[in-house]
């Protein structure tokens, strides 16, 4: 079962024709993203949110970027 | 003569998450509302082998398949999906109907000049799916609404199955007529009762007698045994105005404190009162309905004086309706409605307490609208130890546009 974080993060990320997250920090240790397993979206009230459920070869997590306040978001990690 | 298909997701939720995490994929799952919960509400094609099935409580569909993995779902998630899905298939036809979050209606009458015949344009229309989501569905197509949904339930997963004008009779006279949607078990069983279990028995049972026994529906009964349904597919937008606005939560766990399920009441009615403010509607009617741990449902309703989307006015009602009620046992499911609906007239209230109060819960409204649901609420729903997350059991009714698109978490 995954695990809710909520913790806001850095991440750097591609924006080309849309946004792809490559790599990201996460209490203090890098993370590669190595496959974009699922994207959607949403909103939080007028804040359109993007979510992506990325894996770094080991573990599942989901990142969600705010593109109202430009931030990154790590929701959950499923080991 | 119309064309009409039926686009079915196969497993959707159950197939999102296995898009979304590799590890699940040609796994056995189960999707549940929450973590807390233990109905499954979608299961994947690898857990259905082993007889599991929507509705299995977490411990029959883990003795049906001891290496089932049970996933919390995502409505955002599967909410979004829905929306995309639509998209492409707006791509193919302007009538599209969302019959659910993972069924639509698609009316392709006369567009075979541009996509070829009707079984092309739905494998054009599966590709689509595959290639932009990962995603399987069955496809039905048909002269209506009625043989399309049948058709589609034919070939499960990643089914296409057509039939035509002048197969109807033939398919259809052997046929038991709980296959045909809109006839569930009850029905069945009473038309069992009266002689008829197939449709080519109920296409020839006489109407007069179907009309006695079950009132204005017996006529489409008798429609419906032989293939015949008019009734059109209806874009997002064209659903006429909606005769109510409702909530309903699974709780996480069954509640049998009365104060907690009030705090239910009362954010239920918040969701109810804000969409239909949302949408200029008031109502006149408020019902409650709750479900008891063994699945026992019942609804009990309260007519009010004066039309009304106010949270208070809505919580007020249904909350005098669970007072005046002996709770039997635990509470599972809690829903608020508003029903016997009007449009909002723009008439300011007589006092300036409603007028204070209109203003008030527009500037709630706006908030919201703009932070997020339940940024500015009722206190006593924050109260510590309320609990009064729901299970997020995403309704059947929703829908991806108007009055009746819920936003969910």
């Amino acid at each position: 079962m995954a695990t809710d974080i909520g913790e806001k993060i850095k991440v750097m990320a591609v924006f080309e024709k849309g946004v792809r997250p490559v790599k990201f920090k996460w209490r203090g240790r890098v993370y590669p993203v190595k496959e974009i397993t699922y994207t959607w979206a949403s909103k939080e009230g007028e804040a359109p949110i993007i979510h992506f459920s990325v894996t770094d070869g080991a573990t599942l997590f989901e990142l969600a970027y705010n593109q109202n306040e430009l931030e990154w978001t790590l929701n959950k990690v499923d080991a | 003569m119309r064309t009409i298909m039926h686009l079915d997701m196969n497993a959707f939720f159950a197939s999102v998450e296995q898009r979304c995490d590799p590890g699940l994929r040609g796994k056995p799952i189960a999707v549940i509302g929450s973590a807390h919960r233990t109905v499954v509400t979608t299961a994947s094609y690898e857990a259905r082998k082993f007889g599991v099935k929507t509705g299995m409580n977490k411990y029959e569909a883990k003795r049906a398949c001891p290496g089932l993995i049970f996933v919390v779902g995502d409505n955002r998630k599967y909410i979004d999906t829905s929306i995309r899905i639509l998209n492409i298939l707006k791509d193919f036809s302007p009538k599209v109907e969302a019959y659910s979050i993972d069924e639509a209606f698609v009316e392709i009458t006369g567009m075979s000049s541009l996509f070829g015949e009707p079984a092309t344009l739905a494998s054009l229309v599966k590709e689509r799916i595959r290639g932009e989501l990962g995603l399987t569905c069955s496809i039905g197509i048909a002269p209506n609404k009625l043989l399309a949904k049948l058709a589609s339930d034919m070939q499960k997963p990643d089914g296409l199955v057509e039939i035509r004008e002048g197969d109807v009779a033939t398919l259809l006279e052997p046929l038991p007529v709980g296959e045909l949607f809109g006839i569930g078990p009850k029905l069945t069983a009473h038309l069992a009762s009266l002689g008829v279990a197939t449709c080519g028995e109920l296409a020839r049972f006489p109407v007069s007698i179907l009309r006695e026994r079950f009132g204005i529906i017996g006529e489409r009964l008798a429609l419906m045994g032989q293939g015949i349904d008019t009734s059109p597919v209806i874009p997002a937008g064209e659903e006429g105005e909606a005769k109510s606005v409702g909530h309903s939560t699974t709780l996480k766990r069954d509640i049998s404190e009365r104060g907690v399920i009030k705090r239910h009441i009362l954010k239920l009615s918040e969701m109810v009162g804000a969409r239909a403010r949302r949408y200029g509607l008031k109502g006149r009617k408020v019902t409650l309905t709750l479900r008891y741990h063994d699945f026992f449902t019942f609804s009990r309703q309260k007519t009010l004086a004066i039309p009304t989307n106010d949270t208070r006015a809505i919580y007020s009602a249904a909350s005098s309706i669970i007072d005046s009620l002996r709770l039997k046992s635990a509470i599972r499911l809690v829903g608020v409605a508003i029903s016997d609906i009007s449009k909002e007239t723009g008439q300011l209230d007589l006092f300036e307490d409603g007028i204070k109060r209109e203003r008030l819960l527009k500037a709630i409204d706006e908030i919201n609208k703009d932070i997020g649901a339940f940024t500015i609420t009722w206190a006593s729903i924050c109260d510590e130890g309320a609990q009064v997350e729901g299970s997020g059991v995403i309704s059947p009714s929703w829908r991806p546009e108007g009055v009746k698109r819920v936003e969910v978490r």
